[in-house]
């Protein structure tokens, strides 16, 4: 079935097309006949795709490209007779983007098709991609899972034990987050990308609250920076820790399991020394921070830091050289790097294929000087390679934060200091990847895809803190589809442990 | 093993935990019902050292069928209505409902109306609420010990 055919048993995007009406063509920065070639020049040129989403008329679709130096690109195309011209087949990371968009505005992409539903559980069209021949059955797993594990929906098409392929569906979680804050003052919009996941609450935030600044025109000074820093990393944390337990339950290894969980839990106790809150829950604001620490608490985090770190590297010695849990893990769910980049793999998954790629080593507005991607020696993209990457990080963020711990956090604000904006692109490398947030704000139209600004037409400022349209794309989103990709040809009683591997959220893709 | 399993031996005896319980148990089948992940998180610490459920009889079990408790996180949205009510169906009698989080119990909910079905009340009669952004391991694990018994 083709797009088109399929945009006939769908409503269109909502929106007036007149030459006058919200989707006139703004020129040739939005001009669909290019839209391809841009984004083609722009992946040729070493950025990655960041993401997708329809702007607030539904009239025009934006491409976020990202660049090695951290400079993000909008690469828009207006939409017309309720479609855009698929790139797919240039970037298959736009997978998942595009069903969504298709989902959501009923806007369709020509060339991509089957276009499958994502979001929409009652479409007609198969979600599931046919597997067919001889032996093949399916296993129906979830939507709810038999252990403590979020809500979501796996088909496997199998032959024996053999994965042939995996579907999933998510959106089991589908709070419907983003329409629910717009038209919304921008706190408002805060805090739903911080409940939109604990696991990554203050990574999804600091992507908002960044996407805010820059429409505003703000900078955060080095104190904001610095107190953000502290709050990523101490995240990054808990969750690479919890990641490692994770994964010994994923092999069975309970004593593995239950001495990360402890740490885990000692790190989030660290969170609450800080923040007064386990997840840090309500710790990033727009435009300052809030977190105040005496000399003393930090002195006291420090400490539970270095507690933390000395015995995370002992048990980490004993998990390597423990072969019956090592020997599960090599060879197992390989995602190598020439697939990483297609598949738009990010964070820890990505570095362990080899990837140098980090956000966090262009992040001006963060504490991260002279900041390098690590990788593995054995960069093989399989699951030892994802579960060295995290005790390679985790050096790495004991080491950031040893630094950023000393003497007292005190509130800080971000200053004017930038040209404000129509859009605002925030990026944050989340403990699972790239995690992207664009806002277009309400009121001015946006001029054109680098999202310069433009006064509203009548002036008025009641709207130039309303949100008119977010997208929050997190690392999880961005690396579902790896999973799937890395599940295929292994087999099923490994599945678990593949999934533990990446530990992706369901809450921040189904927001 | 020795030094992992030295350290965990260490960490129980530092801490300043009851006496495991004499007698009962409890078998706890989690739903996610569309929850932010925090519930989950803080629900899968209570395994952990300094917790340790396991220690009372309570454990998390695989189906509903197996289950006392149906131990219920988050918004509950339109698409994880049926499942949750399914799993409730399979459950045998006794069988208690815990309402565990903000979320599940209605209070402060984000997101758009017409996504979402909830609270749980609305849905299944609740024996235990269990307020709390999320709950912390401790208070879940207060909260399920008084349910032993009941």
């Amino acid at each position: 079935m083709t797009a088109n055919v399929v945009g006939m048993l769908r409503p269109r995007g909502a929106g007036g097309r007149g030459p006058d009406g919200p989707g006139a063509p703004r020129g040739g920065g939005e001009d669909p006949r290019s839209y391809r070639d841009r984004v083609e020049a722009a992946l040729a040129a070493g950025r990655r795709f960041a993401g997708l989403h329809v702007g607030a008329g539904g009239d025009v679709v934006r491409t976020l490209l990202v660049a090695p130096d951290g400079t993000a690109e909008l690469i828009g195309t207006s939409v017309d007779d309720g479609a855009v011209p698929s790139i797919v087949d240039l970037v298959p990371a736009a997978t998942w983007d595009e069903r969504e968009a298709w989902d959501r505005f009923g806007i369709a992409f020509d060339g991509h098709h089957p276009l499958r539903p994502l979001l929409d559980h009652s479409g007609s069209v198969s979600w599931t991609v046919p597997v067919l021949g001889a032996d093949v059955y399916q296993v129906a797993v979830g939507p709810i899972h038999a252990g403590v594990i979020e809500s979501g929906h796996f088909r496997f098409h199998l032959v024996g034990d053999r994965i042939l392929q995996v579907d999933a569906r998510l959106f089991y979680k589908h709070r419907g987050l983003e329409p629910a804050a717009e038209n919304e003052p921008f706190d408002v919009g805060l805090a739903h990308a911080g409940r939109a996941c604990a696991a990554c609450t203050v990574s999804n935030s600091v992507a908002y609250a960044t996407a805010w600044e820059q429409i505003l025109g703000l900078v955060p000074t080095p104190g904001l920076a610095r107190a953000r820093t502290v709050l990523l990393e101490l995240e990054r944390v808990w969750s690479h820790l919890n990641d490692i337990a994770a994964i010994c339950a994923g092999v069975g290894l309970a004593a593995g399991n239950a001495r990360f969980a402890d740490l885990t839990d000692r790190a989030r106790r660290l969170n609450a020394l800080l923040s007064g809150h386990r997840f840090a829950f309500g710790s990033v604001r727009i435009g300052r921070s809030e977190i105040e620490a005496d000399t003393e608490t930090v002195d006291g985090i420090r400490d539970g830091l270095i507690r933390i770190q000395e015995e995370f590297t002992r048990s980490w010695r004993e998990l390597v050289f423990n072969p019956s849990f090592t020997d599960r893990m090599p060879g197992v769910g390989v995602v190598d790097a020439a697939q990483a980049v297609l598949l738009g793999t990010t964070g820890p998954a990505a570095r362990a294929a080899g990837l140098a790629e980090d956000v966090r080593a262009a992040s001006p507005g963060l504490s991260y000087p002279g900041f390098e991607a690590v990788v593995p020696t054995r960069a093989d993209g399989d699951v030892r390679a994802r579960f060295e990457q995290r005790s390679l990080e985790l050096e790495q963020s004991f080491g950031l934060l040893l630094g950023l711990l000393d003497g007292p956090l005190e509130s800080a604000l971000a200053e004017p200091g930038a040209p404000s904006r129509q859009i605002g692109i925030g990026l944050v490398e989340s403990p699972r990847g790239r995690t992207s947030c664009v806002v277009e704000r309400a009121g001015a139209r946006a001029a054109g895809s680098d999202g310069s600004r433009e006064r509203s037409r009548d002036g008025s400022r009641d709207d130039e803190h309303r949100i008119a349209r977010w997208r929050l794309r997190t690392g999880s989103y961005a690396n579902w589809p790896s999973v799937a990709f890395a599940a295929a040809g292994n087999l099923l009683p490994d599945f678990p442990l593949i999934n533990k591997s990446f530990e992706l959220c369901y809450s921040c893709v189904d927001r | 093993m020795f030094t992992l399993l030295r350290d965990l031996r260490r960490i129980r005896r530092g801490l300043d935990l009851p006496g495991p319980a004499r007698g009962g148990s409890l078998a706890v089948r989690h739903v996610d019902a569309g929850s932010c992940n925090g519930c989950e998180h803080e629900l899968t610490l209570t395994s952990a050292p300094a917790y340790d459920l396991q220690r009372f009889g309570i454990g998390v079990v695989a189906s509903p069928r197996h289950a006392d408790v149906l131990f219920v996180t988050g918004a509950v949205t339109n698409r994880m209505r049926e499942p949750l009510l399914t799993a409730y169906a399979a459950m045998p009698e006794p069988r208690r409902v815990a309402a565990v989080g903000d979320c599940a119990l209605g209070c402060g909910v984000l997101g758009s109306a017409s996504e979402l079905a909830g609270p749980v009340e609305d849905l299944l009669p609740v024996d235990l609420r269990l307020p709390g952004c999320p709950p912390d391991p401790a208070a879940i694990a207060a909260a399920l010990l008084t349910l032993i018994g009941q």
